[in-house]
């Protein structure tokens, strides 16, 4: 099971098979800033520090570009984690909004 | 000027067979035609071919159509925006599938806005002959049919414009810096005189669509529609809730590709003697989100 770490805020979350950054975070109590989470606005950009992602659905060019692929800039709504990975958030900070939502799934 | 309504919405996704299973499952449109990559779907109280077309490859507005009674009525928009320097290009039958000749007047925000006065009619799932109140196998949101669409513009007061002096349309709402005459707009709400808005303008650095509206029958259909947006894990933006501008009720909520959908319903009647309401941004949040008062993190943000 993959380890999603946040350098920005210093946490670590577990990711399921095939679970995106987004929904790995909100499973595990967590919020920032999101859009659609459809891939489409832009809005959940966050950078890749280490590690690598992978989309199983289309992104269209103009909301992720090949260049921002490489650059290392990810879609957190529709990024899977391939292996652990470790993102910034731009700008902001995770809020903790559930914190027992992780406390339930550790038990 | 006798345009009627917003006749077509053409949007692209990212993918066709989502979109296609959110447009006809989720939202309960029905296929009408696919061809070039592009499907078209009608509601069930429309009666001419298409209302929403949906285009592989990317994401966001493409162009719509505004359907006028007459030929006569198309000239005279094109007279009237020519003479206000607009760019008008002449759209031929068949340009757009199943739509008559036209025009397509490209706004200084670049959207494209057509008017076109024939659609190859296709028929009311209820009929015209003693019909039932509605289709006994509605699907999903079962929308009736397509009312309006918000875009994201730079001059918002530039482009009512057009709409006003080309059209006929006139400002039910309008959001403004201050209650003053010479105020700034900041956004507004326009119609032909038979929803509560036909189309709205809101300024915003990037020229986009923030969303699309289906009208429903009122507030019981729109808390079914969050009920089916549950059962297909359909993202919401915001809603069941009633915005404060057009007191109508809505559902914002987002098809697979990202693009804001919405389920509206109520408003009130609009004639051309009613005065403008005016909102100012202290209240921006009542505004658009009557009963919470306050704005999301999506709603200034997100379009496509």
């Amino acid at each position: 099971m993959p380890r999603l770490t946040v350098a920005s805020d210093d946490v670590e979350v577990d990711v399921n098979e095939g679970e995106t950054i987004l929904e790995a975070l909100y499973r595990n109590g967590y919020a920032y800033r999101i859009g659609c989470r459809r891939g489409g606005c832009a809005i959940c950009k966050v950078d890749l520090v280490e590690g690598e992602v992978e989309y199983n659905r289309t992104v269209a060019e103009e909301v992720l570009s090949k260049q921002e692929k490489a650059e290392g800039i990810c879609l957190s709504c529709r990024a899977v984690p391939v292996g652990d990975v470790t993102i910034a958030l731009r700008e902001e900070n995770l809020r903790r909004v559930a914190s027992l939502l992780a406390f339930f799934q550790k038990a | 000027m006798a345009v009627m309504r917003m006749g077509y919405m053409h949007v692209k996704v990212t993918d066709l067979a989502e979109a296609k299973d959110h447009y006809a499952n989720t939202v309960g449109l029905y296929q009408t035609l696919e061809q070039d990559g592009k499907v078209y779907y009608k509601g069930w109280d429309e009666w001419d071919h298409h209302s929403v077309v949906i285009e592989e490859g990317g994401i966001g507005f493409v162009r719509c159509g505004f359907k006028a009674e007459r030929p006569e009525d198309i000239a005279d928009i094109e007279t009237k925006a020519l003479a206000m320097g607009y760019p008008v290009e002449r759209m031929a039958a068949g340009e757009n599938a199943e739509v008559g000749d036209g025009i397509t007047v490209t706004l200084p925000s670049g959207h494209r806005i057509d008017f076109y006065s024939s659609m190859t009619a296709w028929g009311l799932e209820v009929g015209t002959h003693n019909p039932d109140s509605f289709p006994r196998h509605m699907v999903g949101i079962g929308a009736p049919r397509l009312d309006h669409a918000l875009l994201w513009v730079g001059d918002v007061a530039g482009t009512e414009k057009f709409f006003t002096d080309c059209v006929g349309m006139w400002a039910t709402e309008r959001v403004q810096t201050s209650l003053d005459d010479d105020a700034h707009t900041i956004a507004t709400w326009l119609t032909i005189g038979e929803s509560n808005h036909d189309i709205a303008l809101l300024e915003a650095p990037e020229n986009k669509i923030h969303h699309f509206a289906f009208e429903m029958r009122g507030w019981s259909d729109i808390l079914h529609a969050a009920d089916i947006m549950a059962m297909d894990d359909v993202p919401i933006d915001i809603g069941p809730t009633r915005h404060g501008i057009t007191r109508g009720t809505t559902i914002y909520f987002f098809d697979p590709s990202g693009n804001r959908n919405e389920t509206f319903s109520g408003g009130y009647r609009c004639f051309r003697d009613r005065p403008t309401v005016v909102w100012t941004p202290d209240q921006l949040g009542k505004a658009i989100f009557y009963h919470q008062r306050e704005l999301n993190e999506r709603f200034l943000t997100v379009a496509t």
